[in-house]
């Protein structure tokens, strides 16, 4: 009876990720051409930034976390910035291309912090 | 640095010492068997956690009749086996009680 | 001193793998004094990690660089207080304190039931094996005794991780996660010395039990860190990170419930070494998820070589784990079955399924960008929407469940007493739920549903209080304030338990009342001087900017002035902080905690322009939010009350073990 529980209980999340979808893709720069939905960006940020996120947006470029790829991604972004946020630091936001910008969701910025135990958050909230 | 070592080292020889001292202590034992429960002892183990939930059983049974979650009919019919079920454990436990030469009254429940 | 350190680790390494090593043989072999040896080694292996840990701490309180990971994580501003606790503020001191702690307790229980020769022939090993994987890594691939040339100064502490609660929350989060070590080695050293006795439970109840309670204000405390320090509004982001100590805790919770169960029923026996082992694995998975870069998470970590061997050392304990439950499964033989659906065993079950459903489903949230990735070669990942469908849907009936759970009796319920004990509680729910309707609340079905069981829930267990009471009175004479406190000093475990939950009652509602009816305003264009906005009653009015230096930090202020109704209701200053030496920003939230909605107004810097003087302003009001953090504190006086000595107790229990009696006459 319980071994029967536990398995719905499993079929019922795997169904939900399967089918309402609520999953998203991850990819880094190097990944990203050709793919026009929705998806979150993981890259290191590369300089010059310019703009302003509570204006026309922020705009920097992207590159892979690791390994060779030389590919820069330009992001456009509106919203909150993290503290955190500099030229080197590894991000991830969530938005999709057009053309070859990508741009990203408003406030889906989220640093990640170089030390172990420090996040730092856009403004995803609960 | 020295002082560092010299440190370790003692620290070493401590730990040593800490873990042969059961060996130190009785190099000639006349008995290294570790103890460990007998067939007698598993089943008085067995029997005493037995007799100790039948008494709960009860406890619990006569507390959720006065607090009202077991209606008075089903008390009856429930109070009944479980008092049976107690008696039968604690008469189990008799036999081995007597067989014991230094008889401790056994406490039982609260 | 390093090379003490070094010395002292590797020492603690030689030693466990001893009491692994002659441990096992030991039991195996049932040698006495070899068991005794193994088990001083045991302790042992406390003094000389006590030392190493010594040789970290007045590195760090010195400030002696030599030491690379001081000069990692310290700096000589930085006040002596954080500077000790960076001790755990990197990879390799935090193994330490593992360590520390693990060998500690294992020094601890293992003295306190040195007189059950048996099990703990047994137990020593399974800890030993346990603390040999965190001596190796930290002897031989993460160390924290490394010298390197003496830099000027140290790179300093990152400025968010200097607050209180950063202090205190790895800690407390440690003492939970290495505590559920002890449960399962006596478990593994029940099935391995096979008894088939409950000795094993009886011993570990307050180590489990203690254990939670650490893992759960260590949850707390990280969240309200990430509440204040962090401040992005909110308390908890379903990452993985935290998600790693959330998932052993409700495994944990489960084996609590549960172990209940297997005491009074002899059920159960099977599911309860399932759940310790599924608890304690958690919580080395949780470290390794923490450490090794493998699930990207706001914590960002290069790929550690520490990812490798953490998950070597989980495939083997859990392939360990299970060869030996499937082995000893014979053993593990019920002694009754369920009686009824409608029990207050069967409540447990529902629970126990619940909590599990939810830990698994959290699991698999974290887990599935990995799965995806390995199949498919293209990385997925869930996020919130994924993590409430699912809070939803298991926690909203747990949270019912723990109402309905005092009012059923043990073994069988009489249906018709169900009606009479369901009556008041369910009313509580039905008005709660109407008058929030009648209020305007009615917009969120998760956050009505949650207030509507929270009545039923609370009615209930204040019934169940005062039914004790009366039937204590009735049976006792006493008055009412003595039939209370005897009532609940005769069975601490139950009220003790009521109370933690009303404790994790008041989260629920807290919780619900900070997300679901939370409002959120932040004007698109920003504030100029002398601008203001309207939220939820509130008008704040943005004066100007100020700054001023700090001890370590250039700080600047927005001025912000809230109003409700006309009157001046506070002063708020939310801004941010510059610090030189880490080159860096943080952001300064400014909080005000409002007694009307025991919530908070909270306003967030955005961002400041200087020269411009606009101040892009984010504010959110949170009702109830403040009942998350009481809820702290009602959850450990409920686990005092739980764990408190109850010396009749105790003596039952003594002479239920007593070997005197037992090889006497043999």
């Amino acid at each position: 009876m319980i071994a029967l529980s536990v398995a719905a209980a499993l079929a019922v999340f795997i169904l939900y990720t399967a089918v309402v979808g609520g999953a998203t893709t991850q990819l880094s720069p190097s990944e990203l051409a050709g793919h026009t939905g929705h998806v979150a960006l993981v890259g290191t940020v590369v300089g010059p930034v310019s703009g302003d996120a509570h204006g026309a947006g922020l705009r920097f470029r992207v590159k892979d976390v690791s390994g060779t790829s030389r590919v820069t991604v330009p992001i456009v972004y509106t919203g909150s910035v993290p503290d955190l946020f500099k030229v080197g630091r590894h991000i991830v936001l969530t938005g999709r291309l057009h053309g070859a910008t990508f741009v990203g969701d408003d406030g889906s910025l989220v640093t990640k912090c170089p030390s172990k135990y420090a996040p730092a958050k856009g403004s995803s909230s609960t | 640095m020295t002082l560092a070592l010299v440190l370790g080292a003692v620290l070493a020889v401590l730990a040593v010492l800490l873990v042969a001292r059961p060996f130190l202590r009785e190099p000639a034992p006349a008995d290294d068997r570790l103890a460990e429960p007998g067939e007698l002892d598993r089943r008085r183990l067995e029997l005493v956690e037995e007799r100790d939930r039948a008494l709960a059983a009860l406890k619990e049974l006569e507390f959720d009749h006065r607090t009202g979650k077991i209606s008075d009919d089903d008390y009856r019919a429930l109070v009944g086996p479980l008092r049976r079920a107690a008696a039968e454990a604690l008469r189990a436990l008799e036999p081995r009680a007597e067989s014991r030469v230094a008889e401790r009254p056994t406490r039982i429940g609260r | 001193m390093a090379e003490l350190g070094r010395a002292a680790l590797l020492v603690t390494f030689g030693l466990v793998v001893y009491a692994l090593v002659a441990g096992s043989l030991a039991a195996w072999k049932r040698r006495r004094r070899l068991a005794l040896s193994a088990q001083n080694a045991l302790l042992a292996a406390f003094g000389t990690t006590l030392v190493a840990a010594t040789v970290l701490l007045v590195a760090l309180a010195r400030r002696d660089f030599t030491f690379q990971y001081v000069a990692q994580h310290t700096s000589r501003s930085l006040p002596l207080g954080y500077a000790l606790s960076a001790f755990w503020g990197g990879q390799e001191g935090s193994l330490l304190l593992w360590l520390l702690i693990l060998s500690g307790y294992s020094a601890l229980a293992v003295w306190l039931n040195r007189r059950a020769r048996d099990l703990v022939a047994w137990v020593v090993p399974v800890l030993g094996l346990v603390a040999a994987f965190f001596a190796f890594m930290l002897c031989f691939v993460s160390s924290p005794f490394v010298v390197a040339p003496a830099p000027g100064d140290g790179a300093g502490m990152v400025p968010s991780l200097q607050n209180p609660y950063m202090l205190a929350h790895p800690p407390m989060l440690y003492l939970g996660y290495v505590g559920l070590t002890i449960p399962f080695a006596f478990g593994m050293g029940a099935l391995l010395s096979r008894r088939t006795d409950e000795r094993w439970i009886v011993a570990t109840r307050r180590w489990t039990l203690a254990a939670w309670t650490f893992l759960g204000i260590g949850q707390l405390l990280g969240a309200h860190w990430a509440y204040v320090e962090i401040g992005w509004g909110g308390y908890y982001a379903w990452d993985p990170v935290e998600n790693a100590a959330l998932m052993p805790w409700l495994a944990a919770t489960a084996f609590l419930h549960s172990v209940m169960i297997q005491e009074k029923r002899g059920m159960l026996k099977v599911w309860n070494m399932v759940l310790v082992s599924l608890a304690f694995l958690l919580s080395i998975f949780g470290t390794f998820l923490t450490r090794s870069g493998v699930v990207n998470s706001i914590h960002s970590f290069s790929q550690s070589p520490l990812g490798g061997w953490f998950l070597g050392f989980i495939a083997l304990m859990t392939a360990a784990t299970v060869a030996l439950i499937y082995i000893r499964l014979p053993l593990l033989k019920a002694r009754t079955r369920l009686e009824s659906l409608v029990s207050r065993e069967a409540t447990f079950l529902y629970n126990n399924l619940l909590l599990v459903a939810l830990c698994l489903t959290i699991l698999w949230g974290v887990m599935y960008p990995l799965l995806t990735q390995a199949l498919r070669g293209e990385t997925r990942s869930v996020s919130k929407p994924y993590y409430d469908f699912f809070l939803h849907t298991f926690g909203l009936p747990l949270l019912l469940l723990m109402g309905i759970g005092p009012l059923v009796a043990w073994r069988r319920a009489s249906v018709r007493a169900l009606g009479r004990t369901f009556l008041v509680p369910l009313l509580a729910a039905v008005v709660t739920g109407v008058a929030l309707i009648g209020v305007g609340l009615g917009g969120s079905t998760p956050g009505l549903l949650t207030y509507t069981f929270s009545a039923f829930v609370a009615a209930s267990i204040v019934l169940e209080f005062w039914r004790g009471t009366n039937a204590r009175r009735a049976i006792a004479g006493e008055s009412l304030p003595r039939a209370f406190t005897s009532l609940v000093a005769r069975n601490r475990r139950r009220y003790g338990g009521y109370v933690v939950h009303a404790a994790v009652l008041l989260l629920a509602i807290g919780i619900a009342g900070s997300s679901a009816y939370q409002t959120v305003r932040e004007p698109a264009h920003g504030l100029r001087p002398r601008q203001s906005m309207e939220i939820a009653g509130y008008t704040l009015t943005y004066r100007g900017l100020s700054t001023r230096q700090e001890a370590d930090a250039q700080a600047t202020r927005a001025t912000v002035d809230v109003t409700r109704g006309g009157s001046h209701v506070t002063t708020l200053h939310p801004g941010k902080n510059w610090y030189p030496v880490e080159q860096q920003t943080s952001n300064e939230v400014s909080i005000y905690h409002d007694p009307r909605n025991v919530g908070d107004l909270f306003t967030i810097a955005d961002q400041i322009d200087p020269k411009s003087q606009v101040l892009f302003l984010k504010v959110l009001v949170k009702p109830l939010v403040n009942l998350i953090w009481v809820a702290g504190f009602i959850f450990v006086l409920g686990s005092v009350i739980a764990m408190w000595p109850d010396a009749v107790e105790q003596r039952r229990l003594a002479e239920r073990y007593a070997p005197a009696a037992m090889s006497a006459g043999l």
